[in-house]
């Protein structure tokens, strides 16, 4: 069940954007070494941090364009309020990441476009909330929002404890993803240019992955991701079937893509227009 | 007149502390780099409000700090810009082969920490001008200059905004109601007992204000004609075409010029545009927009005429700019920079103050443009009957 249908014209929108997404992030691998380049190459990081922001807002105007309807914003919004309460329950402590347990479950339950909506939101608000708007925000929410995207992709048919095992397992996964893609943004940021750790440019991938896991590992976040992996998977053993059913619930309640139709006032019998949230959706 | 006492425009304070930080990304000289900070501060100091957000400020000093000492370690734990004025010579520890060959420690020169010193402090400079910002700009309001095309996401943000205190009220009520019942479990079970009620009561509520949206008349929307729709569609995919060109142009040295940042710009600017003419398919009104007047050109001005001035300042006399390392000099300060700092100060009394605290706690302005509690009494009483959780 999907809540928000992506059409054909935004997955391509999407992909693209992704696809241009992503070198920000990955540019240290393909950054040449030739002196000629480097006044281009010396600005690179500074244009992908103004592009960024651009690309994520693109996508998520695509996203919407189709006219959102009123419960499926309402419910994006209440869930990303949750997602953003829930998020400094585990700031600060090693590793511990409350976000993407509950991205995961509700992309699974409303579908990819939904996922991806969320994921953008919930960073965004939690920002707000606490106020931590910076340049890393958006290279954030992109993140969180290709995680909700994914959760929405998997695979439709699974229930039960097959679908816990697999939601699990692709949050620990996306909990590693996650920050190895964020470390990946803050490597040329944190280390300056001409240390041991810091990127080469022109150099082998494969050298520059080398490099990148030595970081990783001197910063410690091998551990943090570790944690906020291992915290993901464990709350969505545990809560994650109540969770799922409860989502589910409301997607049945909320009874999404259900036709409205208006019809005469006589035609209709008063007593049956006092249940609020079925508001929209009684005249099926 | 401008100088009573009222907020300004958001993106008023969001481009004079870009332009701040564009200024602060033309240089490394720790002179200006230190008065650019002590400017933030001085402003942030006169100009703030006692929001929420206004106390920002200090969390950003702080990382602006941890960035500074990290690059600084990072360069004495692993080198890196190795000079001849050896402060101190430290046991090297070559690690084995599988890390790269590394030696950790070693001789520690002064340009080495200067180095990172002035890269730090550079990266600092720039995220501490952003943090001044976050505290001076009212997130909310700035919600709401959004263009249409984003209107949907930013209800959505504005909803959650809204909904999130609310959540601590809700927990409290199903906290009250297990009490009430004698339910004594911990740990773990009490969690579950709390947490899901919690989450089916916000759900509840989401369906509850989608119906007051609807019945005040969200989601209306402007007839577009099917050709414009084409055309917008066909910009936005033209121009993330040309994005995805322009990315590669500007990482391949093999790929002819305009490949590169030309086409990166002409392509975001194609989208851009694409996007705007699709956000008219909204409509909507405002209450009690925020204007552009005389106050806000004026701090705008102040943030891009600082970044200008510090330009011109490079292009007159790079070396002011960028202190060389080796050899050791002292950085000195120019006319130009100096007048840079002072333009960028002005908005500390040049922008009206702002506006006196409001008793109730809440933003003077108008922040909930959907009224979240506006649900008839029986509705909220259905829901809460129909919780999981809260069954004896």
């Amino acid at each position: 069940m999907s809540v928000l249908r992506v059409a054909p014209r935004t997955a391509v929108v999407l992909t693209l954007a992704s696809a241009a997404a992503l070198a920000t992030f990955t540019w240290p691998f393909f950054v040449p070494a030739h002196p000629e380049s480097t006044a281009r190459t010396g600005e690179a990081p500074l244009v992908f941090i103004v592009m960024l922001p651009v690309l994520v807002a693109l996508v998520l105007a695509e996203l919407t364009s189709g006219g959102i309807d009123s419960k499926a914003l309402a419910m994006l919004g209440v869930l990303a309020a949750v997602n953003a309460a829930l998020r400094p329950l585990g700031a600060g402590t090693a590793g511990i990441e409350t976000v993407f347990f509950l991205l995961v479950l509700a992309g699974r339950v409303f579908g990819p476009g939904f996922g991806f909506l969320l994921g953008a939101t919930s960073l965004f608000a939690s920002a707000l909330l606490t106020a931590g708007v910076g340049p890393w925000l958006p290279f954030q929410m992109l993140c969180a929002s290709w995680i909700g995207l994914g959760a929405g992709l998997l695979p439709a048919r699974l229930r039960g404890r097959a679908e816990v095992a697999v939601l699990a397992g692709y949050g620990m996964l996306a909990a590693y993803g996650y920050g190895l893609l964020m470390n990946l943004w803050f490597w040329p940021f944190s280390v300056g240019a001409d240390t041991q750790l810091s990127y080469v440019a022109g150099a082998p991938v494969l050298e520059n992955l080398h490099r990148l896991a030595l970081f990783t590992a001197v910063t410690s976040t091998f551990g943090w991701d570790t944690g906020r992996a291992i915290t993901t998977a464990v709350a969505i053993v545990l809560a994650g079937p109540a969770v799922l059913a409860a989502l589910r619930r409301a997607v049945r309640r909320a009874a999404f893509g259900a036709p409205v139709t208006f019809a005469a006032a006589s035609d209709r019998p008063a007593a049956k227009v006092t249940g609020i949230p079925q508001s929209s959706s009684q005249a099926t | 007149m401008w100088w009573l006492p009222r907020g300004l425009h958001p993106g008023a304070w969001w481009l004079w502390a870009l332009g701040l930080a564009t200024a602060a990304s033309h240089t490394t000289n720790p002179l200006p780099l230190a008065l650019l900070v002590a400017v933030a501060g001085r402003v942030l100091g006169r100009r703030r409000g006692d929001a929420p957000w206004a106390l920002a400020f200090r969390m950003y000093v702080w990382l602006g700090a941890v960035i500074v000492t990290m690059r600084v370690v990072f360069r004495i734990v692993f080198g890196g810009g190795q000079g001849d004025h050896i402060l101190v010579r430290l046991p090297e520890i070559p690690l084995p082969a599988w890390a790269a060959g590394i030696r950790l420690f070693g001789p520690v020169a002064a340009e080495q920490i200067l180095g990172g010193f002035y890269d730090g402090l550079r990266l600092a400079t720039m995220l501490i001008c952003l943090g001044a910002a976050n505290a001076l700009a009212n997130p909310k309001r700035l919600l709401k200059a959004v263009p249409g095309a984003l209107y949907a996401i930013g209800t959505a943000v504005v909803v959650a905004l809204s909904v999130a205190p609310q959540l601590v009220e809700s927990v409290l009520r199903v906290r009250r109601a297990r009490r009430l019942r004698g339910a004594s479990a911990r740990g773990m079970r009490a969690l579950r007992g709390i947490a899901l009620p919690v989450l089916a009561d916000a759900l509840d509520r989401s369906l509850a204000l989608a119906a007051a949206m609807d019945s005040r008349g969200y989601g209306r929307t402007a007839a577009v004609p099917a050709g414009q729709r084409t055309v917008t569609g066909a910009l936005v995919l033209g121009g993330l075409v040309g994005v995805c060109a322009g990315t590669y142009g500007l990482l391949d040295t093999a790929a002819p010029g305009y490949l590169g940042l030309p086409m990166l710009l002409a392509g975001l600017t194609a989208a851009v545009t694409g996007m705007l003419l699709a956000g008219r398919r909204v409509r909507r009104s405002r209450y009690r927009p925020d204007r552009w007047r005389p106050a806000e050109l004026l701090v705008a001005g102040c943030g891009v005429a600082a970044a200008a001035l510090t330009m011109l300042a490079g292009s007159v006399d790079p070396e002011l700019l960028y202190p060389p390392v080796s050899p050791l000099t002292w950085p000195q300060l120019t006319p130009l920079m100096l007048l840079a700092v002072g333009v960028a100060a002005a908005p500390a009394w040049l922008a009206p103050p702002p506006p006196p605290t409001v008793s109730a706690g809440r933003p003077p302005a108008v922040d909930r443009p959907i009224p979240v509690t506006d649900v008839p009494a029986d509705g909220v009483r259905a829901a809460r009957a129909s919780t999981p959780g809260d069954r004896p």
